[in-house]
């Protein structure tokens, strides 16, 4: 074993900021490193890539990629997304967030961005809380969790992500755990081969705010329960994927189709506004 | 990249070989979460005794010489902190790889260009304020608008809607204001012109992100077309009870540009104002109209495009890669990297450095602060804009902007015509206030009057900086607007 001081992921990482702020054992690290590796693979040009992110522990990953990458508010990563996309559309496009940041503050903004069929890939990492403010329920949070403010259990129903954007129209659903790197670093390749709104969840550890409340003393215990519990299939129906806090975690490539796209449109109508006699 | 996990058929002997690997690691960024250890498929890792910098234990290769590294890579894909990952060994090189696979990833389209764009209609027009305002953007080169229809601002969205396919840019109807403002930020990082045009309700629920403008510096329009507030109060008829919330919407120190015109030929004047300050000072820009400058039709006169003067943004003159995106010049604003051209731009709502990353230091704060500030400030002098009617012999001076000043200079002729010595000051621009110039009055004038459209807000101001004169103040709540009677009553009264 040779001591280095350099990854190979250094040349996409802002490794003046590494060590990262996310605690032993979070799945982030391992979402932020498959990504720069679909980044590498894609050989797109690493000038057109940008990154949205909104506000969490996801959140900061923008800040730790050397990309272009824009950090911006509570729940508003998509709708920033879309102006860039639109303004430059040679850009390609990512948005990094939560579950609470893309689901519950900015869950109108990505059923929205879905229904247009916005030319960007959304990476949700879905930890089942809050996990920067100290674990608090969320949108994503399994019935009975115990977090910081369902102290009794939570009492309300989960949203199934994969089943909420396909039927919101998203040409690419995928779902994994960061146990499967190699799974979500082929699925960001796909979705980057479809021009359209694609999206990725990652079930990923919060073994500070969330596991050790809920049974998962640490991140291996959460891995491992990932490694029992996690089924792949693909094309299944995304109303299949409800996850509850013991029970077994779908994952697989959801929807694949392609539609017409937003920026297709845009080309379109101003074509249409410009025509002789329009 | 550490994934050259390949087998391959040895053509003289028809055996498999299997790649070996050698393993690197930065001991000091392991925090000791295991998971390279644990789900190795060939176990070649054990926890160390050392401690490392952090305190944790780093992975060894373990004893056993019968486990070898297969050189799979998944302890690199696992590792959340970029710590360790394996290279083919000297004899694994020359086996052969399965190619890389290609990716063709496709293109988004372009928006076509428009070789002669209508973006400036050179002309005389019959338009009312908001359509004036739409124009003045288009003839701004305002490439983008996201917004939300909301009264009395929709024939701004709806003009737009019309003509910006015309000039090559793009309308988009967002979800509501809070997805509108945050589009316009990310159209205006994207080096597109952007903005947005609300009211009321709109205007507040945009407040977060306009501070995200304020402290990312990002240029961008913000038309706000009052109506009777609070909350969904008159959305058909005119206030002008927003111009504190303009000011002091967003949370946390900064400082904000905003206009007020009095007439549609000013929406379309001021509207490229708006744009030009926001390039130049790097800063969200607000225009305040009021429901009835909106809804007024009147003559408006556009210029030949060469007599219309377009501020550009101060591009990096550094190489990119080298340039801090947030150090500024010697005017305090920094030059804008737009995406996509190489600056690797990081943009945090986060207190920041010159770098763009964020800090928690309370000195990066202050810099920060004290610079965003600070930028507009030393301009004041450049940025304001006011009309100054029958000032020069006034006793009295009625203070006024937007509708209401249209009012007031009627009122003022009155007075003359009774022998009242009063003038008109117009704030054109509303903040950062005229303070000078009022205090240059105060010493001149003893009585100020105040004519607004709301229970008394610039009028604060006015009392600021007026001192020691005396500052009257006539209020209406919002729904209709001062008759010049009522204005002449109070002037009448006040310097008796």
């Amino acid at each position: 074993m040779h001591e280095v001081e350099e990854s190979p992921l250094d040349a996409y990482l802002r490794a003046d900021r590494i060590p990262h702020i996310w605690c032993s054992g979070c799945g982030l690290g391992i979402v932020t490193g498959a990504f720069i590796r679909a980044i590498q693979k894609s050989k797109i040009d690493p000038k057109l890539v940008s990154v949205v992110a909104g506000i969490g522990c996801t959140g900061r990953i923008p800040g730790y990629l050397n990309f272009d990458t824009f950090h911006t508010t509570h729940g508003r990563a998509i709708p920033f997304a879309i102006g860039l996309k639109i303004a430059k559309p040679e850009l390609h496009v990512f948005v990094i967030s939560g579950d609470g940041d893309l689901f519950a503050i900015g869950g109108n903004h990505i059923f929205h961005a879905a229904r247009r069929n916005v030319n960007i890939t959304v990476i949700c990492v879905n930890n089942f809380n809050y996990g920067m403010t100290g674990g608090q329920v969320g949108p994503t949070t399994p019935e009975d969790a115990r977090t910081t403010t369902t102290p009794y259990g939570n009492i309300e129903p989960a949203f199934n992500l994969p089943y909420v954007m396909a039927s919101s129209g998203a040409v690419y659903v995928a779902r994994w755990t960061t146990l499967q790197p190699r799974k979500i670093l082929d699925s960001i390749l796909e979705a980057l081969q479809k021009d359209g709104f694609s999206f990725i969840e990652v079930i990923s550890p919060c073994p500070t705010a969330y596991g050790r409340r809920n049974a998962q003393k640490d991140a291996m215990e959460t891995m491992k329960f990932y490694q029992y519990k996690t089924k792949v299939k693909h094309g299944a129906d995304p109303k299949e994927g409800d996850i509850s806090l013991t029970g077994e975690i779908l994952t697989g490539k959801f929807v694949d189709i392609q539609k017409t796209t937003y920026m297709d449109r845009v080309k379109m109508l101003v074509e249409k506004a410009n025509k002789k006699g329009a | 990249m550490a994934t050259t996990y390949i087998i391959k058929d040895d053509e003289k002997t028809k055996k498999w070989k299997t790649p070996h690997g050698e393993l690197y690691i930065i001991k000091d960024r392991c925090k000791g979460c295991s998971f390279c250890i644990e789900f190795c498929p060939k176990k070649v890792l054990v926890e160390s005794k050392e401690f490392n910098a952090k305190g944790y234990h780093p992975p060894e290769l373990q004893e056993d010489e019968t486990k070898k590294c297969i050189n799979c890579g998944f302890c690199a894909m696992i590792c959340p902190e970029f710590a360790i990952f394996s290279e083919a060994d000297a004899q694994s090189k020359d086996i052969a790889q399965i190619p890389e696979k290609e990716y063709p990833i496709p293109e988004s389209p372009k928006i076509p260009e428009i070789k002669k764009a209508r973006d400036v209609l050179t002309g005389e027009h019959f338009w009312n304020g908001d359509v004036a305002a739409a124009e003045g953007a288009i003839a701004a080169g305002c490439k983008f608008f996201g917004g939300y229809p909301i009264t009395p601002s929709t024939e701004v969205a709806e003009h737009i809607a019309e003509r910006m396919p015309q000039v090559g840019g793009v309308y988009v109807q967002m979800e509501d204001e809070i997805a509108s403002i945050a589009a316009v930020l990310g159209a205006a990082w994207g080096g597109a012109k952007s903005m947005t045009a609300t009211s009321g309700p709109g205007f507040s629920l945009m407040q977060e992100n306009i501070g995200l403008a304020v402290i990312t510096e990002t240029p961008c329009l913000i038309i706000n077309v009052q109506r009777g507030g609070p909350s969904t109060g008159l959305p058909t008829l005119v206030a002008q009870a927003d111009v504190m919330q303009a000011r002091w919407g967003t949370h946390g120190d900064h400082e904000i540009i905003a206009l007020a015109p009095n007439s549609p030929q000013e929406c379309f004047d001021l509207t490229i104002e708006c744009f030009n300050l926001a390039y130049k000072y790097r800063t969200p820009v607000l225009l305040m109209m009021d429901e009835c400058v909106g809804h007024m039709t009147e003559r408006v006169v556009v210029p030949e495009r060469s007599k219309i003067h377009l501020v550009d943004r101060k591009k990096p003159k550094g190489e990119p890669g080298k340039v801090k995106i947030y150090e500024a010049d010697e005017d305090l604003v920094p030059p804008m990297p737009y995406a996509g051209e190489g600056y690797n731009i990081h943009m945090t709502g986060l207190t920041h450095d010159e770098r763009g990353y964020p800090s928690t230091i309370p000195e990066t704060q202050e810099r920060m602060i004290k610079r965003i500030c600070d930028k507009i400030r030393i301009h004041a002098d450049e940025i304001i804009r006011y009309e100054e009617f029958m000032l020069e012999d006034a006793e009295i001076v009625v203070v006024a902007y937007g509708i209401t000043s249209r009012v007031v200079k009627r009122a003022v002729v009155m007075a003359r015509e009774k022998g009242i010595k009063a003038g008109m000051f117009r704030l054109i621009t509303l903040w950062p206030f005229p303070e000078k110039k009022v205090r240059e009055l105060a010493k001149k004038v003893k009585n100020f009057l105040v004519v607004e459209i709301n229970y008394g807000q610039m009028v604060l101001e006015v009392e600021r900086c007026a001192c020691p004169s005396k500052v009257h103040f006539l209020g209406k709540m919002g729904g209709s607007v001062h008759t010049p009677e009522e204005v002449l009553q109070k002037i009448t009264e006040v310097t008796k």
